[in-house]
């Protein structure tokens, strides 16, 4: 599974964006505001999300603000940052 | 007292596990109908089932959208629906939330979701602590999450005093419309029964009990865990169309066993629950007094209380008295009805206990 | 209509810079301040926030650390109004406490062993259900009157001590104990670290670099008394509660309305139910946390509201005490008042360009009647206090 595929599953069950199916999520739809609509709230769970699926910590949120656009940027952050397989 | 300064009770919104709504909880009042659940529970030796009054919150999907509850943990799920009726069954309009203040009482608080998130970071670590469940965990959550989605925006206030938090947050409540700090009042009383009140329950009072209950039977533990909503809106005698009935008074303190004056009532509700520590005062407080108890109808839970404030508020309206269930099981000298219409003083007060010596009372009248 | 001032005839106060009201007020004109990781738990979290703890303060086994910090406070409280057991018991005295941990049904450790498939020990959970701030008050001094532990978050204090000035006004009670106590636990310094709202070094309230709070823990209590069993007993009121004001901002669970809609409704009420205008207003005690948002939407009310009125956040000697916070900025508001001088913004240097108005640098001067205590609590709660010279 592409991390992009693992993101969309992982947000749908822990933000429980229950009427969403990973499929319905576009990849480079805002992930704030208009887009899927997540909030200040959602971000800070983004960054336990982050640590929690992939072990990779965000330390802040000017760092989280780059990552958080799209689940595209957010697959290329953690992408760049996973140990090598 | 002069109409200008009276409060009255205009909605009332319920949920438990009689039903949901004004209309459920009349029936079964009426028909001393209860039917407890049962909630499963892990233990150190395996999983049990207690006897539950379990509440059913979907019926929220028909004022909020599923989207928007997504992250809306089950206490504020139940306190939203409680509220949402209540401000139905007033049909108050959305303009007329600018002068309207929300109290919240609960004497448990969200405690599903405070587990849930100390479970996340017991589970992976303090680094992955949940910052949802944090904020939803918060005690005043429930509160937030009402003023939120209804657009409360006047003052906002969360109480919680054990079993006297419904008395206690009421008393604040009459204070604040007599200030006009609003013109009306949202009170919510809220319980959610979560695992880990059920497992604490089951530690302290033992798992299988004889349902239903027999409160009235106080020298006996019969009390069954419950959970549920009871809301009340409360306005201004000049603000309000029509209502149920008008709310006199709410106190709490503390005083000793060997009693104190209660009002000139025509028909006093006990909160007695089961509960046995409690059971023996309620006894000797209300000897030789007319008495009706409703708790084995919703079952034994700190915001119990304003579940007797309605039921006395549907006394009043309809002048009768609902009868009471297991009443045969009376074990001190007191009389109560079996039914019939309310007499005396046209008059009802709620009374209940808290710890040591304290006391909460509420005293409903038709003017 | 103007509510009737209520004296306060007897304040205490325990937290990171003192043990007593007068040794948190030196403390703090001396500009003493010290966060420093967590000494009283561990946690396995990378990163060791700085916070405000008690040094040394142990309550009694049975007993929350909240509430044993809230006796510690009432008892200050009650000496300094000159009310002993003997003269309580001829009173009908009432007790109105905030918290946020005071009534947090859950305990680490016994979550921990349910979790893990054991049965813990009850003894936690039996400590809780003995532990109502309120109730712990009112037993420990055998007082009859009107109970209530308010948990509105991080505005409880101050609600707390505006519910208990409407008890008096309203006769419910000869005089009321109220305040606010929380202590410090793992459950709300990991909490506030997953919100990402802590700040690695201590807190920099107002400041153009500020990345957060710092928790802190303490208690502190104020003795409400009516005017009528004031002057018989022939003591001084040390401040009044003047007014008292709240408003939700129906917006949302953890960040403050960017309008500030709620607080300024707040600040109005709590102005005019004291009959003052912002005129009569010497200075302000900020809620200042050190988040960036709270103190943008906070400067920016108060330079609408009061501008040139001198403004300060004492949170930089204190963390941020959550429920009790109220009540321990307001026993400062009102010894600042009798003092007629606040000690610095702690923390601030660098003025931010998103902040016209800043707070003030160096212990001020300050002249007039009357000052304004504000706290901003999560949910949306806001509650403003006006308190008077004695």
């Amino acid at each position: 599974m592409t991390t992009t595929e693992k993101l969309k599953n992982i947000l749908v069950e822990d933000l429980n964006l229950e009427e969403l199916t990973p499929g319905d999520i576009d990849d480079d739809a805002p992930l704030f505001g208009e887009g899927l609509g997540l909030d200040s709230l959602d971000a800070v769970e983004l960054v336990v999300i982050v640590q929690k699926h992939f072990g990779i910590e965000i330390r802040n949120m000017d760092e989280g603000r780059t990552a958080f656009q799209s689940i595209r940027s957010l697959a290329a952050y953690i992408d760049e940052r996973l140990p090598v397989r | 007292m002069s109409a200008a300064g009276r409060i009255v009770i205009e909605g009332i919104g319920m949920v438990g596990s009689f039903g949901c709504g004004v209309s459920d909880f009349s029936r079964a009042l009426a028909d001393g109908g209860s039917r407890p659940a049962s909630l499963a529970v892990s233990t150190g030796s395996g999983p049990i089932e207690i006897p539950a009054h379990l509440a059913d919150t979907s019926p929220l999907s028909e004022f909020v959208p599923a989207r928007t509850l997504r992250r809306i943990d089950r206490f504020s799920r139940l306190a939203l629906l409680g509220s949402f009726l209540a401000l139905r069954d007033a049909g108050l309009a959305d303009t007329e939330r600018r002068r309207l203040g929300l109290i919240v009482a609960s004497g448990h608080g969200a405690t599903g979701i405070t587990y849930a998130f100390l479970e996340s970071f017991i589970k992976d670590g303090d680094i992955c602590a949940s910052p949802t469940h944090f904020a939803n965990s918060v005690h005043n959550s429930a509160a937030a999450n009402i003023s939120i989605l209804s657009g409360i925006a006047g003052p906002c206030l969360t109480v919680s005093q054990f079993h006297l938090s419904v008395p206690s947050a009421l008393a604040t409540a009459l204070r604040w419309l007599a200030e006009g700090r609003a013109d009306r009042v949202l009170f919510a009383a809220v319980e959610e029964l979560s695992e880990l009140i059920g497992y604490a329950w089951y530690r302290r009072r033992g798992g299988a009990k004889s349902v239903p209950m027999t409160p009235l039977r106080t020298a006996e533990e019969t009390a069954v865990p419950a959970e549920g909503a009871a809301c009340l809106l409360l306005s201004r005698a000049e603000a309000a169309r029509g209502g149920y009935c008008a709310l006199g008074e709410a106190v709490t303190g503390s005083r000793p066993d060997d009693g104190f004056p209660l009002p000139d009532a025509g028909l006093l509700v006990l909160s007695a629950d089961g509960r046995k520590d409690a059971g023996r005062r309620f006894a000797a407080l209300a000897r030789n007094a007319r008495i009706a108890c409703y708790t084995p109808l919703y079952g034994s839970m700190p915001a119990g209380p304003a579940f007797d404030l309605a039921a006395a508020a549907l006394i009043l309206k309809g002048g009768r008295i609902f009868p009471s269930p297991g009443d045969a099981a009376l074990d001190f000298p007191a009389t109560v009805p079996a039914g019939g219409e309310l007499l005396g003083a046209p008059r009802v007060s709620c009374l209940t206990l808290g710890d040591g010596a304290t006391f909460g009372l509420a005293t409903l009248e038709n003017p | 209509m103007t509510d009737a001032p209520v004296p306060i005839t007897g304040m205490g106060c325990i937290c990171a810079a003192g043990r007593t009201l007068p040794g948190c007020m030196e403390s703090l004109f001396r500009g003493a301040r010290a966060p420093a990781p967590p000494v009283r738990f561990a946690s396995n979290h990378p990163v060791r926030y700085p916070v405000f703890e008690v040094p040394g303060f142990e309550g009694p086994p049975g007993l929350l650390r909240t509430s044993a910090l809230g006796l510690h406070a009432a008892r200050e409280a009650l000496e300094d109004a000159g009310l002993d057991r003997e003269t309580l018991r001829g009173m009908r005295v009432g007790v109105c406490v905030g918290t946020t941990v005071g009534c947090v049904l859950s305990d680490e450790g016994f979550c921990r062993e349910h979790h893990a498939g054991r049965d813990p020990d009850m003894a936690s959970f039996r400590r809780i259900l003995h532990s109502n701030p309120a109730e712990a008050i009112a037993r420990e001094f055998a007082l009859s009157g009107p109970l209530q532990t308010v948990v509105n978050a991080c505005s409880s204090g101050t609600d707390a001590v505006g519910i208990a000035g409407s008890w008096i006004r309203a006769d419910l009670c000869d005089a009321a104990i109220a305040g606010g106590a929380d202590e410090l636990g793992r459950i709300t310094y990991i909490g506030f670290i997953s919100l990402m709202i802590t700040d690695e070094s201590p807190c920099k309230p107002f400041d153009r670099d500020r990345k957060g709070l710092n928790l802190g823990e303490g208690a502190a209590m104020l003795v409400l008394e009516s005017e009528r069993s004031r002057r018989r007993r022939e003591k001084r009121a040390r401040s009044f509660l003047l007014g008292y004001g709240s408003a939700g901002d129906a917006y949302h669970l953890t960040a403050p309305r960017p309008d500030g809609a709620g607080l300024r409704n707040a600040v109005a009420e709590a102005l005019s139910s004291g009959g003052l205008t912002a005129g009569a207003i010497a200075f302000v005690n900020a809620h200042g946390t050190g988040t960036p948002d709270n103190d943008r939407v906070e400067s920016r009310v108060l330079g609408d509201l009061l501008p040139g009125v001198p403004y300060h956040s004492t949170k930089g000697y204190t963390g941020h005490a959550l429920g009790a916070a109220g009540a321990i900025e307001a026993v400062f508001t009102a010894s600042c008042l009798a003092r007629g001088m606040i000690p610095a913004n702690a923390g601030f240097e660098t003025p931010d360009p998103e902040i016209a108005n800043p707070p003030v640098r160096e212990a001020t001067a300050v002249s007039g009647n009357a000052a304004l205590s504000e706290s901003l609590a999560f949910g949306g709660n806001n509650s403003v206090i006006v308190l008077g010279k004695g």
